[in-house]
């Protein structure tokens, strides 16, 4: 109790540090958002008031919607892929089987600390029609190649995968991590009784780790829905239209259109439908949890 | 029937085994074959995508440096990392001692307000801060990428510095206190000391951040001299399309400094990236 007197904030030190930095933080984030508030309710030129026309605009643009979409795609994508083959690989190290487990978990997580724009180029190398990897696979079992990142058909696909292939280390130490923390007891119970691998997996582990299985699944939608780097550098959003997410398309829209406004209009649509996904999100998966 | 049990056992074991291998080696090959190829030249790896170079040379390193003038970009990519660091790590010290110790008014806003920032989808603010920035006459600048690096990093780094501080005994502060140290002194002298192992996971994390760092880079800066590494790969293959071992050279020379710090600090990148997530 005496301890409280002691740590009652005194005005030097709030005027010398937490006040500087909160006015950087506020400078870089909170005012920016204000400020394309502002843009937001303007005409392109910035002469006018027009209310929110550009908003009404961004409800009605199909391309917008389509970009959502595609993010949606995306994610769903990932979350199979990143969270749910992480899984599996974690429980193949919770089965005492597995020789050089540390080589391999260095080897699994060592993607995830690439730049993304770098595993971006990594694979549209490997993508390429003529020189790259996959075609070169195909044509040792004589299929004929694949034009991986031109074809509408396909391009969600191939662009999915680069992303799943660098952050499943990420999601796979998350698991680890968390089954580790599972109590030895509780897991060698479950054998003593004859569970086989999938038996431990699946009503053993899983359930132990609902609320990890959440924070990794909210982790990876969010992610996901905010993916730029990787599109950027790999497809453009292209062929057409066909790989657009929503911030290549409020990118486009501001700086290859130079239609600010409307950009800004984007953003924070962007920003709000982000807010209302993970909400729901939270909110079913914490339902869920709670049943 | 024993002799079946062992079979199971044994196809288990292999196949586990070979599934995490392949596996591992998916994840490797990419990168590996990154570092090889980056040895070859165009010729022969139009000729070859996959062999190994047969006479291993650094002409696409040295085109990198003498045609392409990567050194510049190296520059400005370390000088973003040597001073974002540093200060995000000072900034979200303070500003975490401050949550976890002190009650002052407008601290639950504030609090607030961190938080929010981590949960704002970072690209929702590249069109709003290329607005304010160019308003405010702030694009183009040596020093222009400074200020949204320490800013983005902030709110993880808080809520680290926050929980970890949480956890010091007081009575550490109260004996300085009692020993007449001055609130400076306690701060920077006391607790920022014992804070050593979760300021490593903060660089980390920032470093990684920072170094990797593309979109605001591409759309707040925009002369070549000013170029970090990630924005002079894009500029480069848009130069010269079809110098594709010029490229992989870039790639390496961009990811081979965080390639190493991996190797030596593995376990410390593993647990800080996943920080914030296994604590929920």
């Amino acid at each position: 109790m005496s301890s409280s007197r002691l740590f009652k904030l005194q005005a030097g030190p709030a005027f010398r540090y937490l006040i500087p930095i909160f006015c950087v933080y506020a400078f870089t984030v909170l005012l920016p958002l204000l400020i394309s508030i502002y843009y937001s309710v303007r005409n392109e030129g910035g002469t006018e008031f027009v209310g929110l026309q550009n908003y009404v605009a961004l409800a009605k643009d199909n391309d917008f919607w389509f970009s959502l979409k595609n993010n949606v795609i995306i994610a769903f994508f990932c979350v199979v892929g990143q969270v749910g083959i992480a899984f599996l690989i974690a429980s193949f190290f919770m089965t005492k089987l597995l020789k050089l487990e540390g080589l391999h978990r260095i080897a699994i997580f060592l993607p995830v600390v690439l730049a993304p724009i770098v595993t971006g180029y990594l694979w549209s190398l490997m993508y390429n029609y003529r020189l790259g990897m996959l075609n070169w696979l195909l044509d040792l079992v004589h299929i004929q190649p694949v034009l991986w990142l031109d074809n509408p058909k396909y391009v969600l696909y191939s662009v999915s995968v680069p992303l799943i292939w660098q952050y499943i280390g990420l999601y796979f130490i998350i698991f680890l991590a968390g089954m580790q923390n599972i109590s030895k007891e509780v897991l060698e119970a479950s054998e003593i009784d004859g569970a086989t691998w999938f038996k431990k997996t699946a009503y053993v582990i899983l359930p132990l780790l609902k609320n990890v299985m959440s924070v990794a699944l909210i982790l990876c939608i969010t992610g996901t829905l905010k993916v730029f780097d990787h599109i950027y550098v790999m497809t453009g959003g292209g062929p057409g239209r066909s790989s657009m997410v929503m911030a290549q398309y409020a990118y486009n829209n501001a700086f290859t259109m130079s239609r600010l406004s409307y950009g800004s209009t984007i953003s924070i649509g962007m920003l709000i439908l982000c807010a209302l996904i993970v909400l729901a999100m939270s909110r079913w998966i914490g339902g869920g949890g709670e049943r | 029937m024993r002799r079946n049990a062992s079979f199971t056992v044994k196809l288990g074991y292999a196949g586990t085994n070979l599934f995490v291998l392949l596996f591992s080696l998916s994840a490797l090959f990419p990168i590996v074959w990154m570092l090889y190829t980056s040895l070859k030249t165009n010729k022969e790896f139009s000729l070859s995508t996959m062999s190994l170079p047969s006479s291993p040379s650094l002409v696409n390193y040295s085109n990198a440096f003498n045609i392409g003038n990567i050194g510049s970009a190296i520059f400005s990519s370390l000088l973003n990392t040597v001073i974002a660091v540093p200060l995000i790590i000072i900034c979200s010290f303070i500003i975490g001692y401050f949550f976890s110790r002190i009650e002052f008014k407008g601290k639950q806003v504030m609090v607030m307000l961190f938080l929010s920032g981590m949960m704002i989808p970072i690209h929702a603010l590249l069109v709003p801060l290329f607005v304010q920035f160019k308003w405010m006459g702030m694009l183009d600048n040596r020093f222009t990428l400074i200020l949204p690096y320490i800013a983005f990093h902030l709110p993880v780094a808080i809520f680290l510095f926050d929980s970890f501080i949480k956890g010091i005994s007081k009575e550490i502060e109260e004996a300085a206190y009692m020993d007449g140290s001055s609130f400076d002194y306690m701060m920077f002298r006391v607790i920022f000391p014992i804070c050593l192992p979760i300021m490593s996971t903060v660089a980390i994390l920032s470093i990684l951040g920072t170094w990797n760092e593309f979109s605001f880079a591409l759309v707040l800066n925009k002369s070549s001299e000013l170029f970090t590494l990630p924005i002079w790969l894009t500029f480069f293959s848009g130069q010269y399309t079809t110098d594709y071992t010029g490229k992989i050279a870039g790639l390496v020379i961009t990811s081979l400094p965080i390639i190493v710090m991996y190797l030596f600090f593995s376990n410390k990148i593993m647990t800080g990236m996943t920080a914030g997530a296994v604590k929920g």
